[in-house]
């Protein structure tokens, strides 16, 4: 990997890492236009599947701390998926 | 935006599956990346995982959040860029419970397909038919892209859970405008963060946008290729 390449992974993820921190702590409380519909109707969800990390909380850490790390893992996660994934689609073409 | 499991009915479960398979096979057959942009998806897909986290407050209590089509479809393209969203959204669903696995083929159709492909067809359109010949226009024409993403995705949502009766009463009528007026009002921050991204790549990483898809056949690059010819 190019050091210009580098310099943009490390500016680029130091952003998505401040969203995560802003997100954790003012913004992630609020209810979406879908669930305030859903709650109004009583519809209820009727999950198929139990998830390890259920709404971004660490069981037994349900704060924003634990939300903090599941946001950093999950951020770093996401970008060796999508850069595995990218390197797999191009390694096919070629 | 990410519906989860129960809200919708076994008539719009199948067919929204069936669209998003046919397109992830489209997407996989069509994708081109270049050595630059394997990086860069991989940035971007982390980056807009992240964003969906932080929902901001719109109106009446609710909140939205970033969906990052417009960015992802006009940077890489509309096939990685569905591929980036749907590597988001798989990994939302499996590990955290954000949009249901039944609902997986409708938040993908939604956020991966309609959400990605409408800001590049918009955005070629508007090239095509004015030729982009001016930063001003370039940016008018991204914030449109990325506004009527954001529209379209919830329109989109709105007429699965509208047609997902008896789950969801209100129906059509209800559940489209809903979904659609608080979106759009998102749909300008969208706008404004794509125009920051994009503006920001054309300055500090050209070389990445100049074998984009989309982007790549902005007049600047295509400038840059009469003169080297």
């Amino acid at each position: 990997m190019t050091s210009k390449n580098q310099k943009t992974i490390i500016i680029g993820l130091t952003i998505a890492l401040i969203f995560v921190v802003v997100g954790v702590f003012c913004f992630s409380y609020a209810m979406e236009t879908l669930d305030v519909k859903a709650e109004e109707l009583g519809a209820e969800e009727k999950p198929v599947y139990e998830p390890p990390f259920p709404d971004y909380t660490i069981v037994g850490m349900e704060n924003e701390w634990g939300a903090l790390l599941i946001g950093i893992a999950g951020t770093l996660l996401l970008f060796v998926a999508g850069l595995g994934v990218a390197k797999l689609l191009k390694k096919k073409k070629s | 935006m990410h519906i989860p499991d129960g809200f919708l009915t076994i008539s719009v479960i199948i067919p929204t599956f069936i669209i998003t398979i046919l397109f992830w096979a489209i997407s996989v057959k069509k994708i081109k990346l270049t050595e630059k942009q394997v990086p860069i998806m991989g940035l971007l897909t982390a980056l807009f995982f992240a964003a969906m986290m932080m929902n901001y407050p719109i109106i009446g209590g609710t909140t939205a959040h970033l969906l990052g089509g417009a960015s992802l479809g006009l940077i890489l393209g509309p096939f990685a860029g569905c591929i980036s969203v749907t590597i988001i959204l798989v990994l939302q669903a499996f590990l955290f419970g954000d949009g249901g696995l039944t609902a997986l083929g409708a938040n993908t159709l939604n956020m991966g397909i309609i959400g990605i492909f409408i800001p590049c067809i918009i955005f070629l359109a508007i090239n095509k038919a004015f030729k982009i010949k001016s930063t001003t226009a370039l940016y008018t024409t991204i914030f449109i892209s990325a506004l009527f993403s954001d529209v379209t995705a919830a329109v989109s949502a709105g007429i699965e859970l509208g047609l997902s009766q008896p789950v969801f009463q209100y129906g059509l009528s209800v559940a489209v405008p809903t979904m659609a007026i608080n979106h759009s009002i998102f749909g300008v921050a969208e706008g404004m963060v794509t125009i920051v991204l994009i503006a920001t790549l054309l300055k500090l990483r050209p070389d990445v946008l100049e074998k984009s898809p989309i982007l790549g056949k902005l007049w600047i690059f295509q400038n840059k290729k009469e003169t080297t010819e």
